[in-house]
């Protein structure tokens, strides 16, 4: 069947699409994977599942839309930056695609610690959008179609797995139906969505496109929980009216540093990256939104918005008395606009021009459109597995901002797991899950699936318990190996990567470990370096590097024959040496929580009745979150070590563990 | 700072060379250097129960038991034969100091408790010999004091208990945990506990305003001043846990003893009790209801157990202010109880006969009784009922499995007091066969080893600060870690909670 709508593709994409989807496609509606939403989240999930080999459907209400950044033109950033790094080494998109369209590359928190680094990308959001387009259509096996859907189609569970029914296709708006053995629903705000103008309010997901309204109708009739979230965006301005002369002026880095393990450098020239502003916002600011706060309802409603991405609004309104910082943002290489950072406002258009008025550089700035406030429906992640499949429909996945999350990051993270899981679970095979112990993905997936959500969920590195390994720049060594074995949605080259730099690091790492010296010597070597006075004995190169101030390149100069070679790895061998002290104690709590993960815990346990002696707070804490693990159940409130006890009693005794004695594995 | 901890041990290895001449010529067993921390933790408890106990078991599990055995006993042998009891003088690895002589066993893994390399410590029964010897395993590399049921626990995993035994393995890590909690409330009502809580609090802080830094200073107003204040935080913290660790005085008194705590309704005759125990008008009786506002507390030694007996403020709602504070308090005694006396008129009962048992309960759990092992159910004034009217009383509660030990008696006639106290003496020889129970100096032996532990840990914050942030916060995260193990856990979300509140973040 062909779309009906080819309007705003390009013309050889349009060739290319139609002959795909008829050449592909003539066994009828039929999928493998079907995912709903073309957003940061559905992309990858598309491309996922068809890296593995599923025929896939990527739905959408507008091809054109595909890849959009409906928010802020950048990627990336403290502990979203780890995410971005984490679906690359999964093979993902996202971290390709702005190497290829970013406009401005910055790495933060340099002088906090290359743990913590925060890798950063403003990117052309014309370039990105029509590259991501490019991107899927260039995938094989993937189909894409514009249309709504309207409607799941559900038939009797598999006898064999827990769930309470199964998910055969979806209907779409024209009554269409599209069979599928998987479903994969990232469909961002658009669930229920509206928008907030001032006082008055539009159905929609997001300016000037359609809500999902029958989508969210046919979820509630599953049972599956519903919350309600708020978010924000501002006004967008016309450059040519802002003032920028008395602003603080951000460049780019000198030496971009790529988001994708696959590039050595980006596609931009260092020089020609576009310059960022910074402004704060005046005492006027504050009494703008105190005047006008009757005519904003968005703010005044109490649906949950972020503690940490708040409105201008509700910023002066909780901190008052403040200037609060404004970064002003290209939005591309040929755009009129600039996104001004910080500024999410829900207030009359009058009220935003004349609070504008009042910030340096903006005094005379024209708004091209104006901000607003969505409100939204999003699913409690609480019934989903770690797979993001759903636990009461076998087939049904979930990601994005569906599962109460904000940012395009956690969205694209969360939309490659469930792209290969939806793979995986069309071909029967064992799924795929990343632990807390190997990836921000890991606590991204464990934070939602086991704690839920209360307000919009964003990554920060302080949520990760085992910062000093899960780095930004080892997620190759992390993720891309076991990828490859257990899924099969990781291209070949990609591993051949991985698998490089693996070997020559180890390599690296065991000659810097050969080389000793006396430490009297070293002393000598490195005068400047200063290695304790009391210190005696031999000690090796890759002790030495550990060394504040020491470098590879120092090193290489005392070992130039040994060294030299390994000097294009210099800055990811001099991050092992350092964290490596402290490497042994975070493995070794590492592997406390690993065993504990191992446990696995049977989704449809009913906790308020099972025969084990457990009080009725623990049974009740437990009946809510359904932990996936021991692991998980530990880390609720109120479930004590006795209780664990207990449920790990019952498991053995229920026989739902194999052979006694031995370890209680499932997974 | 790993090497450095290292070498610090080096330097005591060092000590022990010169000490001991023939450890020279003697070759040390591979085993009894120290192992990589990579293994996993080594954990120490006492085993043995309390009481009036000539011996005490002390023993210690994991890859560092050999060498803990080598460090407290300095054998010129080696280690000794496994599974075999040996007398030898045991001493404080730092000082030298003899500590006991006691019998040692060495079981090396996997053929042991846990699976693990354990070592067992058979010394003298005495708290000052018992606390000195945790202290002095605290004090090594690598060791760690264990937690409620974790010895259980790691045999549980390495697949050493068979069902039966897992079975009752959740009640006892229950009933451990339990006694701690308890133990825990008691000490932390008091001034240590207040000061616990301080650091604990201003650690948290420390800890949300360096991840605050982190997280969010490069795209937001984090002013600069926070990294001070987070070293202003860190230095005043070492300083008063440094000072804290080296006071001679070692903190407060420690009220020692099990807990048992007499309640009830209003005048259904606690404090006639109380003195029917004691054999002495220990509290004033009167028979108007509300006699007694305040908690009566008297030291007791029961059948040789050590007991602190409370005589409490009867249960009802009041709008005297004084009895209100009297309940209050009842209240939080019994929160603390290790054992409750439950004491009901039985005339109340006969009235309400029909629905005894749902009275009963509600009873019982208005008294906090979590457990039907920590509570005698005691019936006064059966003097005032007939023989049938009794008789039918005792038939109806007979069929209440679920009710703890019932004792019928009247503080009156006398009749019933011997058959109670013979009931009380047998549930304190249970509850004093818990190790963890009421023991003071091991508590604090505990706190000490933690501190210590919090205070390393703020080292390396210090160290690491100025150079790798991640590392620093790690510093602090893991001292937060330790502290949590007395004040209880701090959580991540805690830690973003705090962010949120003291900083305006609006990416």
């Amino acid at each position: 069947m062909l779309p009906r709508r080819f309007c705003h593709c390009h013309r050889a994409r349009l060739q290319f699409l139609s002959t795909r989807l008829i050449g592909q496609n003539v066994s009828g509606d039929q999928y493998d994977v079907i995912v709903v939403g073309g957003g940061h989240a559905g992309t990858e999930a598309a491309a996922a599942a068809a890296r593995g080999g599923a025929q896939t459907l990527l739905v959408t209400q507008k091809l054109s839309t595909i890849g959009t950044l409906s928010c802020n033109p950048s990627f990336g950033g403290i502990g979203k930056g780890h995410l971005v790094r984490e679906v690359d080494a999964l093979d993902g998109l996202c971290g390709r695609l702005c190497d290829q369209t970013g406009i401005h590359f910055k790495v933060l928190n340099r002088s906090k610690g290359p743990a913590v680094w925060g890798l950063r990308a403003q990117v052309d959001r014309l370039l990105y959008r029509s590259a991501m387009q490019r991107e899927v259509c260039a995938t094989a096996l993937l189909n894409v179609r514009e249309a709504s859907v309207e409607d799941l189609m559900v038939e009797d569970p598999d006898a064999s797995r827990p769930g309470l029914a199964r998910v055969t296709g979806v209907r779409l708006g024209d009554g269409a139906i599209v069979l599928g053995r998987a479903v994969i629903l990232t469909t961002g705000t658009f669930l229920s969505g509206s928008l907030k103008f001032g006082t008055s309010s539009v159905p929609g997901g997001r300016l000037g496109e359609a809500p999902s309204v029958g989508l969210s109708l046919s979820l509630s009739e599953l049972g599956f929980t519903k919350g309600r979230l708020k978010t924000g965006t501002p006004p967008r301005i016309r450059k040519e009216s802002v003032n920028f002369d008395k602003l603080e002026v951000h460049h780019g880095d000198e030496r971009p540093v790529p988001f994708s393990f696959m590039n050595a450098e980006v596609a931009i020239e260092p020089s020609q990256q576009l310059l960022c502003h910074l402004t704060y916002t005046t005492p006027g600011v504050e009494d703008v939104v105190r005047d006008t706060l009757a005519a904003n309802d968005h703010v005044q409603q109490d649906t949950k918005g972020p503690r940490y991405c708040p409105s201008i609004e509700s910023k002066v309104l909780r901190f008052p008395g403040r200037a609060h910082q404004v970064w002003l943002e290209p939005e591309g290489l040929n755009s009129e606009l600039i996104y001004p950072q910080g500024l999410s406002m829900t207030m009359p258009v009058e009220a935003q021009v004349a609070l504008l008025r009042h910030i340096p550089g903006l005094e005379a700035a024209d708004i091209a459109a104006a901000g607003y406030g969505v409100q939204y429906d999003y699913l409690d992640p609480r019934q989903l597995h770690p797979t993001l499949e759903t636990r009461k429909v076998q087939g049904l996945f979930m990601a994005g901002q569906i599962n109460g999350t904000t940012g395009y990051e956690e969205a694209a993270a969360q939309g490659i797991v469930a792209g290969i899981n939806a793979f995986l679970h069309t071909r029967s095979l064992p799924p795929f899950t990343i632990s807390r112990t190997e990836g921000y993905i890991g606590v991204l997936i464990d934070d939602l699936t086991s704690l839920g959500v209360t307000e919009p969920y964003r990554m920060f590195t302080s949520r990760a318990e085992f910062r000093t390994i899960l780095r930004p720049d080892n997620a190759d060594q992390r993720l891309t190996e076991r990828a490859y074995h257990q899924t099969g949605c990781i291209s070949g080259a990609r591993v051949v990567t991985a698998r490089h730099i693996a070997s020559r690091l180890s390599e690296g790492i065991s000659l810097l470990k050969s080389l000793c010296l006396s430490s009297y010597r070293w002393k000598q070597l490195l005068p400047e370096v200063g290695i304790s006075q009391e210190r005696s004995g031999h000690m090796s190169a890759f002790d030495v590097l550990q060394y504040r101030g020491v470098t590879l390149d120092a090193l290489a100069a005392v070992f130039p024959q040994d060294l030299v070679p390994f000097l294009d790895l210099s800055d990811r061998i001099q991050v092992e040496a350092l964290y490596e002290p402290h490497a042994e104690q975070q493995k070794l709590d590492m592997e406390q929580v690993r065993r504990d993960e191992q446990l696995v815990l049977p989704t449809d346990l009913d906790y308020l009745h099972l025969p084990a002696s457990l009080s009725i707070e623990a049974r009740e804490v437990l009946h809510r979150h359904r932990p996936p693990t021991i692991a998980a159940a530990s880390r609720l409130p109120g479930v004590t070590p006795a209780a664990i006890m207990h449920l790990l009693y019952f498991l053995r005794a229920s026989g739902q563990q194999k052979e006694a004695g031995g370890p209680l594995v499932e997974r | 700072m790993l090497w450095k901890r290292i070498s610090k041990l080096r330097t005591v290895l060092g000590v022990l060379n010169r000490k001991v001449p023939s450890y020279g010529r003697f070759k040390p067993r591979h085993f009894c250097s120290v192992p990589p921390v990579g293994q996993g933790h080594t954990i120490f408890a006492l085993s043995s129960g309390r009481g009036k106990c000539g011996v005490a078991v002390i023993r210690v599990s994991g890859p560092a038991s050999a060498f803990c055995l080598c460090q407290l006993t300095r054998m010129k042998q080696g280690l000794p034969p496994p599974r075999t009891a040996v007398l030898h003088s045991i001493s404080d690895p730092n000082s030298g100091e003899l500590l006991d002589r006691g019998l040692l066993l060495w079981f090396p893994g996997p053929q042991s408790f846990t699976g693990e390399d354990c070592a067992e410590f058979h010394v003298h029964g005495g708290p000052a010999v018992i606390s000195a010897i945790l202290q002095a395993l605290g004090s090594l590399p690598g060791l760690r004091p264990a937690e409620a049921g974790e010895f259980t626990r790691r045999a549980f995993q390495a697949g050493k208990l068979d069902l039966t035994e897992v079975e009752g393995l959740g009640d006892l890590i229950h009933a451990e945990t339990e006694a701690q909690r308890r133990q825990a409330l008691r000490q932390m009502a008091g001034d240590l506990g207040h000061l616990y809580q301080t650091w604990s609090h201003t650690l948290t802080r420390a800890l949300a305003h360096l991840e605050a830094f982190i997280d969010f200073s490069e795209e937001e107003n984090i002013e600069d001043g926070v990294l001070n204040q987070v070293d202003n935080f860190v230095r005043q913290l070492q300083m008063e846990i440094h000072s804290h660790l080296h006071d001679n005085r070692r903190g407060e008194r420690l009220r020692s003893g099990v807990h048992v705590v007499i309640a009830g309704e209003a005048n259904a005759g606690k404090s006639s009790l109380l003195n029917a125990i004691c054999q002495r008008p220990a509290a004033i009786v009167s028979p108007i209801a509300g006699t007694t506002r305040d908690v009566v507390e008297t030291a007791l030694d029961i059948g040789g157990f050590p007991v602190l007996l409370s005589d409490t403020a009867g249960l009802r709602d009041t709008h005297d202010i004084i009895e209100k504070e009297g309940v209050r308090r009842t209240r939080e005694r019994l929160e603390q109880a290790d054992l409750t006396v439950a004491l009901l008129d039985v005339v109340g009962l006969l009235e309400a006969s029909n629905k005894l048992t749902h009275l009963l309960f509600s009873f019982l759990e208005d008294l906090n009784v979590r457990q039907k092992q920590q509570c005698i159910l005691v019936l006064n004034k059966i003097d005032l009922l007939h023989k049938k009217e009794l008789n039918d009383l005792h038939c109806a509660l007979k069929k209440e499995e679920d009710l703890p030990t019932v004792c019928w008696l009247s503080c009156k006639t006398g009749s019933g007091i011997e058959e109670f106290l013979r009931v009380l003496r047998a549930e304190l020889e249970i509850l004093c066969g818990n190790p963890l129970l009421g023991m003071p100096s091991l508590t604090q032996a505990r706190h000490r080893s933690h501190l210590h532990k919090c205070l390393e840990a703020l080292g390396l914050y210090e160290y690491y600060k100025r150079a790798d942030m991640a590392l620093a916060a790690e510093g602090l995260r893991s001292a937060l870690a330790s502290l949590g193990r007395i004040t209880g856990k701090v959580g991540a979300e805690e830690i973003l909670n705090l962010i949120f509140r003291d900083f305006c973040i609006g990416k």
